[in-house]
């Protein structure tokens, strides 16, 4: 897992986790209400040009995810595109009927998919796991209790990762892969599930009564090892974001490139 | 002797918990992509997986059987699978909080006292009803046929009855024979009977 971040010296990093957080989460409320195709589709090129600048992953890793990011989002608006309502009709075939309303409806949805993908893969490929549980106690009062829950959870998966491994090397070597069928696909789901359930619960027990002995879960006037506060980052960051955001409405308003403005009850 | 059911969550319902929602969190994430496949045509093949993301606040409020933990894990999933960097992003953050809030609703109504098939199932059904809350405006459904609407309330349905109704009772029924239940759930009346035989 650490393995992932290679250069962690790029900006997004620097910042405050918990206002990262906040900040990306208070996007998806501001993309809800925007009903304009024009401005999604200035928001997914700003929000490119920001990804490639800003993601804390290979370039190739972060090529295939942007790729498959956007074919994937029209999937997801393939259903609107096919059948949704319209009364301008492009292409009709029994039930699948696209007029332009629905594909460019389609289109809005799709966009806005795609867009969401790439904030939060912004936000999952420029904030480790541990920042960000100690940023959340220290800046957003989070219960300790949940955000060390949290942090050694995260500890288990690599044990979690080699425990899966060793269940199928068990059933290669019993034989019970060459198996075929649904009885012989059941009997395995049930053997792969119990046995990574059963032992990351009862890891999970002996973890937390260990960690209540050391007082882990003591609320009153805590110090932490790592403290996570503010820095020019955060500004800086505050700043290219607003303007990635300002500049996809601005561009909508300047150059729109279609005619539909609000897609979702019309136009 | 003290009997009374002990309803604060220590850190290790949190704890195991979490993990469990760890565990359900990396699926949700290895499903998302088959999930976008089955959204292509747009006959709504998706709506019947989508029970799966369901499964974390009942299989957990099941096996802890506490208040709070059904909420905690679905959100708990929600915001694994974002950290994990799953399909949808951090909408599915939104969607935990709705379906986690949803499918506590049923246990809290029962006033956690029955955690049974019908239960989870409940809780199922009302978590895929929460997420439609969020898939409405997103999606924009009122802008779809009727049929298709139809039809994806109905799949969703289904879906949830069997994957986070059905599926995580079997389960910790079978967790139940291993025996592991015993070290997370809280002391009941009948816990202390049987010493006093």
């Amino acid at each position: 897992m650490d393995n992932l971040w290679k250069n962690t010296d790029k900006l997004f990093f620097k910042v405050n986790p918990s206002l990262k957080f906040l900040c990306f989460a208070l996007l998806f409320i501001v993309y809800l209400f925007v009903h304009n195709l024009n401005t999604i589709i200035w928001a997914a090129v700003a929000f490119t040009f920001l990804y490639t600048w800003a993601a804390g992953i290979s370039n190739k890793i972060s090529f295939w995810f942007f790729l498959t990011t956007f074919i994937v989002s029209f999937f997801s608006a393939s259903a609107m595109i096919l059948y949704g309502k319209g009364t301008h009709i492009l292409f009709h075939w029994y039930l699948i009927q696209i007029s332009e309303e629905s594909l460019a409806r389609g289109i809005l949805l799709g966009l806005r998919t795609f867009v969401f993908g790439l904030i939060s893969m912004l936000f999952a490929s420029t904030t480790p796991p541990v920042p960000f549980f100690y940023s959340l106690m220290q800046q957003l009062k989070i219960p300790v209790r949940y955000a060390y829950g949290c942090l050694a959870a995260f500890r288990m998966l690599p044990i979690m990762a080699e425990e899966l491994v060793h269940i199928r090397q068990a059933m290669k070597v019993r034989g019970l892969t060459r198996k075929k069928g649904f009885g012989a696909f059941y009997e395995q789901f049930k053997r792969y599930s119990l046995g990574m359930l059963v032992q990351s619960i009862r890891r999970a027990q002996r973890t937390a009564v260990a960690m209540e002995a050391k007082r882990f879960s003591m609320n009153s006037e805590r110090t932490f090892y790592y403290q996570i506060g503010w820095s020019r980052s955060d500004l800086i960051f505050l700043l290219i974001v607003s303007v990635t955001v300002v500049s996809g409405f601005l561009l909508s308003r300047w150059i729109p490139l279609t005619p539909f403005s609000n897609v979702i009850d019309g136009y | 002797m003290e009997t009374k059911k002990n309803y604060v969550l220590n850190l290790t319902d949190i704890l195991v918990t979490i993990v469990v929602s760890l565990v359900f969190g990396l699926i949700f994430r290895l499903m998302g992509p088959v999930y976008d496949l089955l959204q292509s045509f747009g006959i709504q093949l998706d709506a019947l997986i989508y029970g799966i993301w369901f499964i974390a606040g009942p299989f957990t409020a099941l096996l802890i059987r506490k208040p709070g933990v059904a909420f905690l894990a679905e959100t708990a999933a929600a915001l694994a699978e974002v950290l994990f960097g799953g399909s949808g992003g951090i909408v599915n953050l939104y969607y935990g909080l709705i379906q986690g809030a949803f499918s506590e609703l049923i246990f809290a109504v029962f006033l956690y006292k029955r955690f049974n098939i019908g239960t989870a199932m409940l809780s199922g059904l009302t978590a895929s009803a929460g997420s439609l809350i969020l898939d409405f405006p997103l999606n924009a459904f009122y802008q779809m046929p009727g049929w298709v609407i139809t039809l994806n309330i109905i799949f969703r349905f289904i879906g949830a009855l069997i994957l986070s109704g059905v599926l995580p009772f079997l389960l910790v029924k079978a967790l139940e024979k291993t025996g592991v239940t015993q070290l997370v759930r809280p002391v009941t009346k009948e816990d202390y009977d049987v010493l006093n035989k």
